[in-house]
């Protein structure tokens, strides 16, 4: 076998640099691989389908277990599960609709004025509670005590589901003052349509309010031994 | 003969433990880059076994290979040429010659 005798150093210097790169090119290779749009679609989308079936079932599940605990409480656990939001409620209150504005916005007029913001409804939903409302659902999205309210890209999340304008806003409580507190003069109702947002408030006899779907998770609360006391 | 292969193995372990990353879009400029490095390489190993070596040639021709390839993937990619084929059919068909030379050399002896 014939031997390379010149240049060996200068040849395994390039050597050197070309594993390097090899080895730098390799990785990068193996990270495109990784890379979502390198799975293939139809196995997410299958895994996605399959989740969203478990999560149905398990949904279904909780509220079989929730129904089963309600036939043996007594009024105090009952009123408990009120106020946690896990039992449909019924009773008089108001449906309010709010839609973003049609008005177009004048040049130079930041355009934002004229949506709905997680703040605009923060406000009507405080309005709400301030005045004495029971219970409060967000199109379908029961409101319990650690429910979100916030902007999502163009949408609104509540209970981590997403919504789209136009919201609708039931709430059960005295329907006279829940109406009052929220047309009350320089108040929420005069401030969006100030801008333009649609809203409409119609206080009814019988407002339907849905349980909260979700589940409750506590990581990090533990209660306190002895009631705090 | 070992020398060059202590190099790349040296290569590739450096490689490995640097956490080195090239971004998506710069991945095919490196690996026409490595083509070409792949090239002067079997190039050199020619050059060594027909004692026509010479070190400044090499060097040169390595890093100007490198460099005008991936420049010409760049200068492809910005007129919608695909110049990339181009450099991996030239460095492809250069890398087999060669190959064949080096060949033709060992079984000679």
């Amino acid at each position: 076998m014939k031997i390379v005798r010149q240049g060996q150093i200068a040849i395994a210097l390039v050597c050197a640099v070309l594993g390097f790169m090899l080895a730098v090119q390799f990785r990068t290779t193996q990270d495109i691989r990784a890379s979502l749009p390198y799975q293939r679609v139809e196995d997410l989308s299958q895994r996605l389908q399959e989740t969203e079936k478990e999560r149905d079932a398990l949904l279904e599940e909780l509220a079989k277990l929730r129904d089963s605990l309600t036939e043996t409480s007594s009024w105090e656990t009952q009123k408990i599960k009120m106020a946690a939001g896990i039992v449909p409620l019924r009773g008089p209150g108001v449906v309010i609709t709010i839609d973003d504005s049609k008005r177009p916005a004048k040049p130079g007029e930041n355009p934002n004025l004229y949506l709905i913001h997680d703040d605009d409804m923060l406000k009507v939903i405080n309005e709400l509670w301030a005045a004495g409302a029971e219970a409060v659902a967000i199109n379908e999205q029961r409101l319990i005590a650690s429910s979100e309210i916030r902007c999502a890209g163009p949408t609104l999340s509540v209970n981590n589901t997403r919504y789209s304008p136009p919201y609708e806003i039931k709430a059960i409580g005295s329907p006279q003052t829940l109406v009052n507190a929220l047309k009350m003069r320089g108040g929420v109702v005069e401030t969006l349509q100030f801008w333009g947002i649609q809203i409409s408030i119609k206080p009814q006899e019988v407002v339907e309010i849905p349980a909260y779907k979700g589940t409750f998770r506590f990581e990090y609360a533990k209660p306190v031994e002895n009631g705090g006391k | 003969m070992l020398l060059p292969l202590i190099g790349i193995l040296v290569g590739i372990i450096v490689g490995v433990m640097f956490p080195v990353k090239i971004p998506v879009e710069y991945a095919k400029f490196m690996s026409v880059a490595l083509l070409a490095a792949l090239d002067s390489v079997f190039g050199g190993l020619r050059a060594g076994m027909e004692d026509k070596f010479d070190n400044v040639i090499f060097i040169s021709g390595f890093f100007t290979n490198a460099m005008l390839a991936a420049g010409l993937v760049y200068i492809g990619d910005r007129l919608g040429i695909d110049l990339y084929y181009v450099a991996l059919l030239t460095f492809g068909l250069r890398i087999f010659q060669n190959l064949a030379i080096i060949r033709r050399y060992i079984l000679k002896k």
